[in-house]
């Protein structure tokens, strides 16, 4: 313990450049991979998005084939991403509260002062991880769902309207996603409550609210953003009330914007 | 070099720390005690730049921490050594934080086998017991190589050999001339360690001092004497130049041990009934000095350096 050398104290780090943004990147990818809790989570996200997609392609095919279906085959081959939904919420979520629960979040700020860069770092490797693997999900479920709507000749092909656009929309809303529950998250910087109020938003709220009386009630019930973010993802929507996709998907990242920013401003003042 | 200037925090109406101003100069070991809640982990937090002053100011080598470029290789810190994801392998952890300071991966077993956890280092660090995540905690510390290391409380939960082993690293630390700050509650631990001494209670600084001085000043030992003859007794003292405080029945006499006193007196031919040697250990001179400002305060009485059961040589605590 005695190999080291001998130091002028005063001095400032020799040399030293700036380690910059790249540096706050990579440390936060180290961080991000190394607990099991992101594998499993990305591993849950396939399973339950490619996997849900072709099983009720595969149990539904004869029926939206027959003339008694009153649903589009378009509205099946992302099926399974409403519960891989649940799965980005949890990885933002934890991408942010795990380190408050631990109070490794002081260890993580007196590596890296500038909290922007922390937070940036954070969103980053986190909405990338999940546009990647949201768009890999996507996709599997369209090959595997599609082999069974094909057999029964209701098949579609990735250039017709809307299905690739729901490939990619798959993964950009699960990384919307993924960032809104991580900005829940900073702000009270508790698991298990930035998830219900995440989960409950998406899942209940937005569900409930199409039950809203007159035209702001209908408005607030397209601009939640589970509703407003969703339309991306399937190629022909259930809800035939939601906004257009793109136009849907613009107010959600404008709602995730704001949550972000409010979260940064608390975060950039706050004690750690 | 840690400079503090008038640091003071306030949590709504409770002051945590109280225009506190102290220097930690390189090349010692200066251990900053104080009862539990006394403000030390809140002013270490404050040097760390986590928490924001309510006024003051508190630099590093000149500089505010946040201000530093590469912080990790200017002040290594172990604040709170469970502060770590139990799912993480503690080479995972030290591998995230050297990314983000540039610092070489290979520093990061470097510093594995400086604190001896290269043989668990891809456990995953919630099955560590709370010794290793401690040497963990200052893995983590030493990991940028820096030349100031802030340690809060770093023998919590260490064995016996543990315990000597941070003591070793603080001091060899402070050998190489870098500056290095140790909190602790415990003032027996801190007198085996530290060349200079903050003491801290109720978010003030009590004493800021020499390890030698504290002693001198708190720790005094003195001889007692009961004589039938006391004032010709404490006459002959003063004359030889020795300081006599007469206090009820018994004189207190400084600046020489028992056997020269004893002979002394002796030699005139005067009687002795008592003659103790008396001394307080710093503990003793550490409950005392914070006794009015612990903040969870037991009831029974502290015991005060002129309590001589209490007392002992201060030889043992050097």
């Amino acid at each position: 313990m005695t190999d080291t050398v001998a130091l002028d104290p005063n001095r400032h780090v020799p040399a030293a450049p700036h380690p910059g943004f790249g540096r706050t990147l990579h440390s936060e990818w180290i961080k991000f991979w190394s607990v099991r809790s992101t594998t499993w989570s990305v591993v849950a996200m396939f399973v339950l998005g490619a996997g849900l997609t072709t099983l009720v392609c595969a149990t539904s095919a004869e029926w939206l084939a027959s003339s008694e279906a009153d649903e589009s085959p378009a509205s099946f081959v992302t099926w399974g991403l409403m519960f891989a939904q649940i799965t980005a919420i949890v990885l933002g979520t934890l991408a942010v509260t795990a380190e408050y629960g631990t109070g490794m979040i002081r260890a993580t700020l007196a590596a890296t002062p500038r909290r922007g860069a922390v937070l940036a770092a954070k969103a980053v490797v986190l909405s990338g991880t999940l546009v990647v693997a949201g768009t890999v999900t996507a996709f599997a479920g369209y090959f595997g769902g599609n082999f069974f709507l094909e057999r029964e000749g209701i098949g579609l092909a990735l250039s017709d309207d809307g299905v690739l656009r729901s490939m990619f929309g798959s993964g950009l809303y699960l990384a919307g996603l993924g960032l809104l529950a991580a900005a829940v998250g900073l702000l009270v910087r508790h698991t298990a409550a930035a998830l219900s109020i995440v989960l409950a938003l998406v899942f209940v709220v937005g569900t409930m609210a199409f039950l809203l009386p007159g035209t702001w009630g209908e408005w607030t019930a397209k601009l939640l953003p589970g509703n407003a973010g969703s339309g991306v993802v399937t190629p022909v929507s259930f809800n035939p009330e939601l906004l257009d996709p793109w136009v849907g998907f613009a107010a959600f990242c404008a709602e995730i914007a704001a949550v972000l920013l409010i979260g940064f401003l608390v975060f950039r003042r706050r004690d750690a | 070099m840690i400079t503090a200037r008038g640091l003071t925090k306030r949590y709504g109406t409770r002051t945590a720390v109280d225009d506190v101003s102290f220097t930690v100069a390189p090349g010692r070991v200066t251990g900053f005690l104080g009862p539990n809640g006394a403000g030390k982990s809140t002013t270490m937090r404050m040097i760390l730049g986590l928490d924001r002053p309510t006024s003051g100011s508190v630099t590093v080598n000149g500089r505010r921490y946040a201000d530093s470029p590469a912080p990790l290789r200017e002040v290594g810190a172990l604040l709170e050594a469970r502060a770590l994801h139990p799912g993480r392998s503690a080479r995972d952890h030290l591998r995230w934080l050297a990314a983000s300071n540039a610092i070489p991966a290979g520093r990061v077993d470097e510093v594995l086998g400086l604190v001896g956890l290269e043989d668990v280092a891809g456990q995953r660090v919630g099955r560590f017991s709370l010794g290793m995540g401690q040497r963990l905690g200052i893995a983590v510390a030493l990991l940028g190589d820096p030349p100031v290391v802030v340690l809060d409380e770093p023998v919590n939960g260490l064995d016996p050999e543990g315990i000597r082993w941070v003591r070793t690293l603080a001091r060899t630390l402070a050998a190489e001339g870098r500056t290095v700050f140790l909190s602790s509650h415990l003032m027996s631990e801190m007198a085996l360690t530290a060349d200079h001494l903050v003491v801290i209670g109720r978010g003030r600084v009590l004493a800021d001092c020499s390890m030698p001085e504290f002693i001198a000043e708190h720790a005094a030992s003195y001889v007692r004497l009961r004589s039938p003859q006391r004032g010709p007794v404490a006459e002959l003292l003063r004359r030889e130049g020795l300081e006599v405080a007469s206090v009820d029945d018994e004189l207190r006499v400084q600046g020489r041990d028992a056997a020269a006193v004893g002979e002394l007196v002796g030699r005139q031919g005067l009687l002795l009934h008592e003659l103790t040697l008396v001394s307080s250990s710093l503990e003793d001179a550490f409950m005392t000095l914070t006794a009015t400002s612990v903040e969870y305060a037991t009831r029974t009485d502290t015991p005060t350096a002129d309590t001589p059961a209490a007392g002992t040589p201060i030889g043992a605590l050097r």
